[in-house]
């Protein structure tokens, strides 16, 4: 599963996620792509998850890419434990994603194969997604 | 292609304040390029969006401003992240007898013999490509045909195009378009029980520790 190989500090505070995203938000890689709508933080879990579904219904055709990386660690304090001591362990890490995000692309597949496959990968996140395609795909235009 | 020509007036609203131009029905852009004073400019937005959808990056469009025409090229759309709405749009006035380069994307058509024969992969390596010529010159789209891949390994090159000669190919002629790429062998990805996720979430990264011991190391090594 993703994770940082090194970090500068064990364990982070847990922000806010304000506005929307301004960078990532188009398809640049690939054809297809599955595009936030909520702000919210996506596991390691979720983005592996959701990472075999595609690569499985793509049935050997055609490339991923995961635009997203959990850099967060979430920390949580063990059951039946009084308050204090400390902050709790880290359990898993979190991407922190924002609407509008393009968090996986699909290349290489025609748009039956690749809408299937992103459809799927859509029910393994906890926030709302739609399916994106390349501008110039959609209309012919480029700019 | 027809002549496109679009409405648009001057624009003395700018900043923050074309938030209202936008709800009224407006859509903000600008418009510079050769000889032609960067000028703020307005247009309906509707019609823009509607016309402007199978314009291509290297297709010419006329702005009537105010009864001027300006042969352009629309240069830059920027886009409501979710929604795709066009927010603002630039457009690159040029000069018909003067050669420019501009990006012209690439379409595959057609059925690869590869792809369906042999299930090779189709990996798209180039989107796009700069041309010079002039700007009525330059091809809105380059349409490539696919059914020359017949066999795995089999790839279009720039130099295998055939385009005008009135455009000049600015990319190197070496480059791969598309490649009928061999398909992955197939591995069975083991699920992780549900222990080994469990240890896998429990491994910590490295802490970067702070300089200063490193530092302090250095400058030992120095004193010796």
């Amino acid at each position: 599963m993703l994770m940082p190989k090194r970090v500068k500090y064990r364990k982070q505070m847990r922000g806010r996620m304000k506005g929307k995203e301004l960078r990532g938000v188009e398809v640049s890689f690939g054809e297809y792509g599955l595009q936030a709508l909520e702000p919210g933080w996506v596991t390691a879990r979720q983005i592996e998850a959701a990472r075999r579904t595609i690569v499985h219904a793509m049935k050997r055709r055609g490339k991923v890419w995961i635009r997203i990386f959990p850099d967060k660690p979430f920390t949580r304090k063990p059951p039946e434990t009084r308050m204090g001591k400390g902050k709790g362990n880290v359990e898993y890490w979190v991407a922190v994603v924002k609407p509008g995000r393009v968090m996986f692309e699909v290349g290489g597949l025609d748009e039956g194969t690749a809408r299937d496959a992103l459809n799927l990968a859509r029910r393994k996140f906890a926030i709302k997604t739609k399916i994106v395609a390349r501008y110039d795909l959609v209309a012919g235009e480029q700019a | 292609m027809e002549k496109v020509v679009l409405k648009a007036t001057r624009r003395t609203v700018i900043g923050k304040q074309v938030g209202a131009l936008r709800r009224a029905g407006e859509l903000p852009a600008i418009l510079y390029g050769h000889n032609v004073e960067p000028t703020a400019i307005s247009m309906n937005a509707k019609e823009v969006t509607k016309t402007l959808a199978r314009v291509s990056a290297s297709s010419l469009v006329t702005i009537d401003l105010d009864g001027k025409e300006f042969p352009t090229l629309v240069r830059e759309r920027q886009r409501e992240p979710i929604k795709g709405v066009i927010i603002h749009m630039d457009f690159q006035a040029v000069s018909l007898t003067e050669k420019i380069r501009a990006n012209v994307s690439i379409v595959l058509t057609g059925a690869s013999p590869a792809v369906k024969d042999f299930s090779a992969i189709l990996v798209t390596t180039l989107n796009a490509l700069e041309l010079e010529a002039l700007p009525q010159d330059l091809p809105e789209r380059i349409v490539v045909d696919i059914a020359k891949l017949e066999k795995i390994g089999d790839g279009i090159h720039v130099s295998d195009l055939v385009l005008s000669d009135k455009v000049h190919v600015v990319s190197s002629t070496d480059e791969m378009i598309v490649l009928a790429a061999a398909p992955k062998t197939e591995v069975e990805e083991v699920a992780p029980t549900e222990a080994e996720v469990a240890v896998e979430e429990g491994a910590e990264p490295d802490v970067i520790e702070k300089g200063k011991k490193e530092e302090e190391g250095e400058e030992e090594e120095k004193k010796k």
